[in-house]
Parts: C-alpha cells; sequence; structure tokens
C-alpha cells in the first residue's frame, strides 16, 4: 500500500471534521474522493500532508513509513506532492521559478556550495532549469516561463500548479479541486494533461472533484466522505448505485432516470 | 555582448573580478577629494547592510525592524575586541559576523509564530533593547562612544585615512554581494522566496519553512555584523549608540524599499542612491526628513517594486515578446 | 564607438567642470556641523547666519565674503564626521565650528586634525575633546573638569557632603555626576547617600525620589538632559523633599526651558554655567536685550558662548587674512596661528578667554572661569542671582 491511513481522526472543538477514517491505496491508481461541502475531504488532504496535525490515536503511513506527526515539509520530501483549493501560487516570482521551488527537495547540491558559488552549482542549476522548462513545455506554459505567476489566466495557473506539485517527482499526487471554475474545454484539456503527467512520471493520483463527470471518467475507484465519515468505496458504477451515497448528495432516492441527470452535470 | 554575457553567466566569478578592478581605478579617476572616498566607503558599508536586509525582507519576507541593532552588535564587538584585546579589523570582522550571526538567530524565533507588523514590533523591540543596553553598560564605554578604533596596517601602510579605507571596504564589500548572489540565486534563494509567497505551499514542495527563516535570519544579520565592524574601523574610528536608532533602520528600510524589495540588485542599488541623495541634500537640512518621507511615499504608491521592479519589467517584458514572436512564425 | 564618445566626452566635461569650481574659491569659507534639531537648535544656526551675514554686509574679513557652509548633524558622530570630511576636503573651509555634542566633536577632532583644518568649539564641553592633544582644536565653553570640581566644591561647601545623585544615561550627565561623586569621595571622604541611573527619557522619577528621600540628604542631585531635569525637579516636591535640601542640576539647567518648565521647582537649583542672563554688565544687558528681541528666549550660555566665539573669530580671521597666500593649506595655519594667539578675550562669558599655541587642554580649554548660578524665581518670568564665580589654573582638574 502506498498510503494507509487508520481511525484518522481529527475535531475541531466539537466538530468531527474526520472520524475514524480508515483508507488504503496502493500504488499506481488513481483514487477520486467526493462528498458534499464540509464532508471532510479537504480536511483529510490536510492531515495527510501534514498541515493538520491529526488527533491521538490516529495513524497515517506513506510508503511503508509513518507519517502520523511528520511536519508537512517532512512529509513533502518522502514523496507527497499536494495542490491546495485555493492554488496557492507564488504569486510574484516568475512560472519557472515556481516550477523550480517545486524541485527544492531534489537539489543536488548542499547550502555550503550554494553560498560559495562554485561553477558546478551553475552547471547543476542550468541543468534543473532545462528539465523544468521541459516540464513547463509539456503543460504548454513554456512560453510564460519569465512572467510572474501573477499574470497568467485562471486556467494557466491551474497547470502551474500542476507542474509545480510534479516537478518534484512525487510518488503520490493529491489533487484537491484541479478544474473548478475551469469551462467544461478547458477541463477535459486538464485532464488530458493529468492522464498524460500519470503516464509519463508513474503517477499515483488522488483527486478531490466537485464534478462528478471529471471523477467517474478517470478515477478507477471513488471514496465517498459525509460528515467526516467514509460511507462508500468502489468503483465509480457501484458508487452510482448506492443508495447511501444518494442520500448523502441529494437527500432521497430517485429513480434512474433523474440520478443519471443529477450526475452527469 | 550575448557572448559574454553567456561567459559571466558560467564563471560569476570572473564578474566580480572585472568589477573588483573597475572598483579598484574609480577613485584615481573619478574622485576629487577625500570626502568623496568617505561616501565611497559609507556607501560601500550600507550596500552590505542593505544587501543583508533584502535576503530577511526582500527575499524571504520577514519584517524585520531590529536590524540596526545587529549592526550595532557588529559594530560593539569590533570596538570591544579593540578595546579589551587590542584587535585589529581581520579579528573583529569574522568576530563580528559570527556573533551577530547568533543574535540573528535570536531574531529569528518570534518570526515561527509572528507576521506582518506583529514580527515588526518584536524586532523592533529586539533593536532598541540591544540599543539601550549598549548605552546603559560601562563594558561599552556607555555614551561615552568608543574612540580610536585603528584601521589596518597592510605591508607597514596604515590605511587610515578616507581614500585608502575605500580600499578595505570596497573589497568586503564585494565579496558579501559575492555571497549574497550566490546564495539568492540558488535554490536557497528560491527556497526563501516560497517562503515569502506562501509558507503553507512551500512546506508543501518540502521546504522547511522554520529553518529557512532562520536561515535567512542568520544570513542577514552576519551582513549586518559584518559591515557593522567595517563601520567601527572607518577613519576616525569612533563608534556611539546614537548611530543606531530607529532613524538609522528607517533608512536601512528606506534603500531596500527603493532600490526594490526582493529584487537581486535591490538593496545595492537603494544604498548607493539613498546615501548619495542624502549627501547632496545635506545643506537642506530642515527639508532633509520631508524628502525622504516623500521619497518613501511616492515609492510606495508609484512604483511598489522600486527601481529594481522597473528594470524587470522593462526586460522582461521583452524576452517575452521575443520568445512569443519567435513562437508564433 | 560614437556612444562611447560621447560618454567619454561628457565625462571629461564634468571633471573639468568639478576643477573649475574648485578652483574659483577665494572667499574666506566657514563651515559649521552642528544640532539643528530643537527649536532653540535651529536658533544658534539662526544666529551664525545672521552674524555673517552681518559682517558681510559690512565689508567683509578684510574685503572679503565670508561663505557660510551649515550642515546639521543630528548630534549623531556619523553625520558629524561625514560633516567633518566633507567641510575639509570638499568645500576646502578656512575654518570649522562645531559642534554642539561632546560625542559629535570627539570623533570630528581626529577628521580635522588629520585635514589641519582649525576647528573652534561653540558648546561641547566633555574634558576628553582637548585631551586629544590636537593643535587643531580650541574650545570656548568652559571643560567639564573645571565645571565638575566647581559643582561639587560649592555643594560640599554650601549644602553639605549628603548627596544623592539621580542622572539619566546621558554621556555629559552621567560624567557630570560621576565627577561630582569622585571628587567629593577625593577631598571629603564621603560616598554619596543614594545614586541611581534612571533610564532614557524617563518620565517618572518618584521611586528614585523616594528612595532618595529616605536617606534624609543635604543636597540632591538632578543630572539629566532638559526633560529629565525638569521631572525630577517637580517630583522632588510631589513626594515631600523639603524645600531645606539643596537642588543641584548640571549645566542644562542654564536653558530656559528648565525655569519656565519647572516653575516653583526651580527656585533654588544651581548650576554652573558661562554665562549667567542675570549678568548686570551693559554688554550682556544689551546681548540678552538683542537676544529676546531677535530671537523670542532668554540666552543661556549656549547663545552667550556662540556669541562669544563668533565675535573673536571675526578678528582672528582679520588677522590671518592679511598673511593669507592663496594656499589653502598654508591659509589653515594661519587661520589656527591666528586664533591660538588670542589672549583675554573679555565677552559675554563669565571669565576671559585665553589660547596658546600647544595642542594641550592647558592650552585650548579658553574659558577656566566658570560661575555658579542660583534660580531666585521660577515660571515664565524667571529670575537669577549669581552666587559666585571661580577662576581655576590651567591645569585643573586634570
Amino acid at each position: 500500500m502506498l498510503l494507509k491511513t487508520k481511525k484518522l481522526m481529527k475535531a475541531f472543538g466539537g466538530l468531527k471534521a474526520i472520524n475514524k477514517v480508515d483508507f488504503e491505496l496502493p500504488a499506481n491508481e488513481i483514487r477520486g474522493i467526493i462528498g458534499p461541502n464540509g464532508s471532510g475531504k479537504s480536511t483529510f488532504f490536510n492531515l495527510v500532508s501534514g498541515v493538520y496535525e491529526p488527533d491521538p490515536g490516529s495513524y497515517i503511513e506513506f510508503d511503508g513509513k509513518d507519517i502520523t506527526n511528520e511536519p508537512p515539509h517532512k512529509v513533502g520530501e518522502l514523496g507527497l506532492a499536494r495542490t491546495f483549493q485555493l492554488l496557492r501560487l507564488y504569486q510574484d516570482m516568475s512560472v519557472i521559478n515556481n516550477v523550480m521551488s517545486g524541485y527544492h527537495t531534489l537539489v543536488p547540491y548542499s547550502f555550503i556550495d550554494a553560498v560559495t558559488g562554485r561553477k558546478k552549482i551553475w552547471d547543476q542549476e542550468k541543468n534543473i532549469k532545462e528539465e523544468m522548462m521541459e516540464l513547463l513545455s509539456f503543460v504548454g506554459l513554456a512560453d510564460y516561463a519569465e512572467l510572474n505567476a501573477s499574470e497568467l489566466s485562471g486556467g494557466q495557473r491551474r497547470l502551474l500548479v500542476l507542474a509545480r506539485a510534479i516537478a518534484g517527482k512525487p510518488k503520490l499526487l493529491m489533487l484537491d479541486e484541479p478544474a473548478a471554475g475551469l469551462s467544461p474545454v478547458n477541463v477535459d484539456n486538464l485532464m488530458k494533461i493529468l492522464m498524460r503527467l500519470k503516464e509519463k512520471y508513474g503517477l499515483t493520483l488522488i483527486i478531490i472533484e466537485h464534478i462528478l463527470k471529471v471523477v467517474m471518467d478517470t478515477c478507477s475507484k471513488v471514496t465517498v466522505l459525509d460528515h467526516g465519515e467514509k460511507i462508500a468505496e468502489g468503483t465509480p458504477t457501484q458508487i452510482k448505485d448506492d443508495n447511501a451515497v444518494i442520500e448523502a448528495y441529494l437527500g432521497k432516492k430517485m429513480d434512474d432516470e433523474e440520478m443519471r441527470k443529477a450526475l452527469a452535470v | 555582448m550575448d557572448k559574454f554575457k553567456e561567459i559571466i553567466r558560467q564563471y560569476p566569478f570572473l564578474g566580480f573580478v572585472i568589477a573588483f578592478i573597475i572598483l579598484m581605478l574609480v577613485p584615481s579617476v573619478f574622485f576629487t577629494d577625500l570626502y568623496q572616498s568617505h561616501l565611497a566607503s559609507l556607501i560601500c558599508i550600507n550596500i552590505i547592510v542593505a544587501a543583508g536586509l533584502n535576503i530577511v525582507k526582500g527575499f524571504c519576507g520577514q519584517v524585520t525592524v531590529g536590524h540596526v541593532g545587529i549592526y550595532a552588535v557588529g559594530s560593539y564587538t569590533a570596538g570591544c575586541m579593540f578595546l579589551y584585546l587590542g584587535s585589529g579589523l581581520w579579528l573583529t570582522l569574522p568576530a563580528a559576523i559570527l556573533i551577530a550571526g547568533l543574535f540573528g538567530m535570536a531574531f529569528a524565533i518570534p518570526s515561527f509564530r509572528l507576521e506582518g507588523p506583529y514580527l515588526a514590533l518584536a524586532t523592533l523591540g529586539g533593536g532598541e533593547a540591544i540599543r539601550l543596553f549598549i548605552e546603559n553598560g560601562d563594558f561599552f564605554m556607555s555614551t561615552y562612544g568608543i574612540s580610536n578604533i585603528p584601521q589596518p596596517i597592510i605591508f607597514g601602510v596604515p590605511f587610515d585615512t578616507p581614500d585608502k579605507y575605500y580600499y578595505i571596504a570596497m573589497p568586503i564589500m564585494l565579496i558579501a554581494i559575492y555571497f549574497s548572489f550566490s546564495v539568492l540565486r540558488s535554490s536557497v534563494g528560491r527556497a526563501f522566496m516560497a517562503v515569502r509567497e506562501d509558507p503553507i505551499s512551500a512546506a508543501a514542495s518540502g521546504i522547511n519553512v522554520k529553518k529557512h527563516k532562520m536561515l535567512a535570519f542568520v544570513l542577514s544579520a552576519m551582513f549586518a555584523g559584518g559591515a557593522g565592524a567595517v563601520y567601527a574601523h572607518l577613519p576616525p574610528g569612533y563608534i556611539h549608540p546614537n548611530n543606531y536608532t530607529v532613524i538609522e533602520m528607517v533608512t536601512f528600510l528606506a534603500m531596500v524599499v527603493f532600490g526594490g524589495l526582493g529584487h537581486i540588485w535591490g538593496g545595492i542599488i537603494g544604498a548607493i542612491i539613498i546615501t548619495i541623495v542624502y549627501d547632496l541634500t545635506r545643506p537642506l537640512y530642515e527639508y532633509q526628513l520631508f524628502i525622504f518621507g516623500l521619497t518613501i511615499v511616492l515609492t510606495i504608491l508609484f512604483m511598489p517594486k522600486g527601481i529594481g521592479g522597473f528594470i524587470d519589467k522593462y526586460f522582461i517584458d521583452r524576452r517575452f515578446k521575443t520568445k512569443t514572436g519567435a513562437a508564433s512564425k | 564607438m560614437k556612444k562611447i564618445n560621447i560618454i567619454f566626452s561628457s565625462l571629461l566635461l564634468a571633471v573639468s567642470l568639478l576643477v573649475t569650481s574648485v578652483a574659483q574659491a577665494k572667499d574666506i569659507k566657514i563651515g559649521v556641523s552642528f544640532r539643528m534639531l530643537s527649536d532653540v537648535g535651529y536658533k544658534h544656526g539662526e544666529l551664525i547666519q545672521d552674524t555673517v551675514a552681518e559682517w558681510n554686509s559690512s565689508g567683509g574679513i578684510n574685503g572679503k565674503k565670508v561663505d557660510l557652509i551649515l550642515y546639521n548633524d543630528e548630534c549623531k558622530s556619523e553625520k558629524g564626521v561625514a560633516n567633518a570630511t566633507k567641510l575639509a576636503y570638499q568645500d576646502n573651509v578656512h575654518v570649522i565650528i562645531g559642534s554642539s555634542c561632546s560625542s559629535v566633536t570627539l570623533p570630528m577632532v581626529p577628521v580635522i586634525t588629520k585635514a589641519k583644518v582649525p576647528q573652534i568649539i561653540p558648546h561641547s564641553t566633555s574634558s576628553k575633546i582637548t585631551l586629544t592633544g590636537s593643535e587643531w582644536i580650541f574650545r570656548v565653553p568652559v571643560s567639564s573638569r573645571f565645571y565638575k570640581i566647581v559643582q561639587a566644591k560649592f555643594t560640599a561647601e554650601n549644602a553639605g557632603t549628603k548627596i544623592a545623585h539621580i542622572y539619566v544615561p546621558d554621556q555629559a550627565s552621567m560624567d557630570f555626576s560621576k565627577s561630582m561623586i569622585a571628587y567629593v569621595k577625593d577631598e571629603y571622604g564621603v560616598d554619596p547617600v543614594y545614586e541611581a541611573q534612571a533610564g532614557e527619557k524617563e518620565t517618572d522619577f518618584r521611586s528614585y525620589l523616594l528612595k532618595a528621600k529616605a536617606t534624609n540628604p543635604d543636597a540632591l542631585v538632578c543630572s539629566g538632559l532638559v526633560d529629565e531635569t525638569v521631572r525630577c525637579l517637580v517630583q522632588s516636591y510631589e513626594v515631600g523633599i523639603p524645600k531645606s535640601v539643596a537642588r543641584v542640576a548640571n549645566s542644562v539647567a542654564s536653558k530656559v526651558e528648565v525655569p519656565t518648565n519647572a516653575g516653583k521647582a526651580a527656585v533654588g537649583v544651581s548650576y554652573a554655567a558661562a554665562f549667567a542672563a542675570s549678568d548686570t554688565r551693559p554688554i550682556a544687558k544689551d546681548f540678552v536685550k538683542h537676544i529676546k528681541k531677535r530671537y523670542g528666549v532668554v540666552p543661556g550660555h549656549d547663545f552667550s558662548q556662540m556669541e562669544d566665539l563668533l565675535t573673536m573669530l571675526k578678528p582672528a580671521l582679520e588677522k590671518a587674512e592679511k598673511g593669507f597666500s592663496g594656499d589653502l593649506a598654508s591659509d589653515r595655519k594661519a587661520v589656527r596661528d591666528s586664533i591660538a594667539g588670542i589672549t583675554n578675550f573679555t565677552g559675554l562669558a563669565s571669565g576671559p578667554i585665553s589660547f596658546c599655541a600647544a595642542g594641550s587642554p592647558e592650552c585650548r580649554d579658553g574659558n577656566r572661569t566658570p560661575v555658579m548660578i542660583e534660580y531666585t524665581k521660577g515660571g515664565k518670568n524667571w529670575k537669577t542671582k549669581v552666587a559666585g564665580t571661580v577662576t581655576f589654573n590651567a591645569s585643573a582638574g586634570l
């Protein structure tokens, strides 16, 4: 298992944002996480990536290592990358620097090397830059490399966030609503790029997404959260027919026709 | 010209050798009197402080208003080492850098929890505390100041006049700039910027936020400490706590803001311009503070990224245009 | 190639312009570095400007115009050193007047000594300045080495030796209290009954004063800058230290703010100074009247010392000018020698001012006659009386 959580718990005051979630993810899978607003999807991400500290009794394992109480940068170092719902781009840095700072953990030279500014550093920097430019052209942002991230359009920003997360060659990439706010054409484009990236870098993916179509089309398995609890897990087809899921989303049972309409949005 | 640029990019050290040679020749070509040398030495010292301040403020985004206190630590390390041990610049400089680095560590601790104006207040208190501690300490000669701190003697030649001391301050300044460029252009500099832009996102990329904040504070404190030592030995070698007040801190900040926060040349350009402008407006002493206040306000209003940002914009726009132009062909 | 030519020729032009502008200087140049922050600081600057303008309108120095270059040093040594260097090497002045603060004048001395420019001090009193042994420095005010003896002696003899000290961490203030303590210890073998260092810009002295009161002192020394001195004096009555305890302040008590702001608390405060506004000599009366009319303040010794300095400088410059050769170095030397030749100058100061050729404190601390002054009335219409003067011999207090 690449990622495993056991009895994962997090309470904010009296609110149990995540309640005893057991989660297992083998390598090379694309997993979708869905659930209504406030169901604890983003909290789950924040717990796994170390932004929040889980409540006692929780256990998180990544790639065979216990990461339960590790700080976020340690988790990042181990090869778990993520994106944020609010993007959190480095607005005032150039596009190429955004991507290059994603490469941070893989930089081959030490701090002392950097201070002394030896020639080998600049060769290595050049190599890094070339590699990152390649990544940028892969997502189609090479022309904008020297621009500030704040000067990009919304769709380009989402691509940049993706590129930055992949720059560190992670084993697992967690995407928090990668397609939010995009037009259908752009969503398709993004998904195409995502699939190509997965193939190229051998990624394992977890995707939180509100647009169910995306989840249904791309994910091999889907986990459903509601009120901090895992209420269902299975292939998209199984989920589609799960009564608990339908209730959580829509509050009542519908016939097949209605439901297909609702999920196709 | 492009070939030359490429060579410099590959061998950054070469650029500094060229700069060194040019700066060595500057006094004999341009300077007509000793005061200009004195001013040039002051510019060198200010450049070191501003370049350091740019690391922590401009690149790492940590507001610090206590830097002048660390500058004072550097000066007084040098002053006290001379007073009690009789040391010269070559001993006091590394010691000042080291001790200032330790103080930088202390200044970094509040930045783990505080941000923006709160951090500014905490560091302001730290800087003022250092000055008051010196002012009230008999060990530091309190308000008498330490005088006659000696200038170095190289091959029997004492560097005790402003024109000669320039040749001490200038190479030290170049070395400092070299270090600052090396750090800021490497992955460490990028990590600093990432911490400035978004610490949470930076951590997700595997950047240790606390470590890099600490690093930025310590590095920039070392710059300030070194500058402080160079200032302490500047002829006539006199230091007094009055020279390390909040007003001096604002001047250093003005240099970085005017030059361009987070621009690699920012502190350097700012230090040169502000020091020279300050000197030119010396006879207008009644309006000096007004002029400076106005400069800062206008800079922030109309050039929020300072002169460095201005240059950046011009060059990068052009680069973008040429790239897309080529692509469309 | 064309570009380089243009750059090169414009550089040449700039350099040649600079050279000619330097060569044209024919006037007598006086440089001033001064603390021009407070209201009074500005007025001292105005006094110099007005006086020099007067000289120029009445024919200048032997027909030569006097060029006055005035810089602010904000009481900061960094600025003072820069000013001295600029005045000496760039502005090519013949003589420098400055500065207000001892901590600024002290580092200026090595600069002007190396540059060989005479400097004449209007206000700084720290004895360290002339102890540097520079041949180029002259002091018009009374040195702190005289002040500290006269104040200690006066207090011990008139009030008693049980003295409580409260001072702030300012060079002059600390110097004053510490040397007074040392003198009383040496001469009478008595330690102060209470000694405390208050904070910089302290506003509440009551905790110190209560402790001082408990020791039942003969005299209370409030040594600080203007505001601290006033607060300390006023609060000493608030905590109930009786009127019979003599109040002593350092030379800042000569500033008009002290009696004006302290009101009744100023009565009985004694201080040593170089000039008393209550001086009854006609020259002093005229001066007080003139300053009151022109600048709206009753002059303390900061004004009188500046006036004395300028009054003695003019004939010295006139004398030196006759020997001017046009070579700056020798002209400066002539000015220095001319100032060193001033003996027994009687102006507003409490005693005659004399210099001599050697670069020693004996020669360069011109005024050796501090005057003891006591306030007889506080408030806006404050009054003082002269409690006595002492003329020391040249090597006293060294």
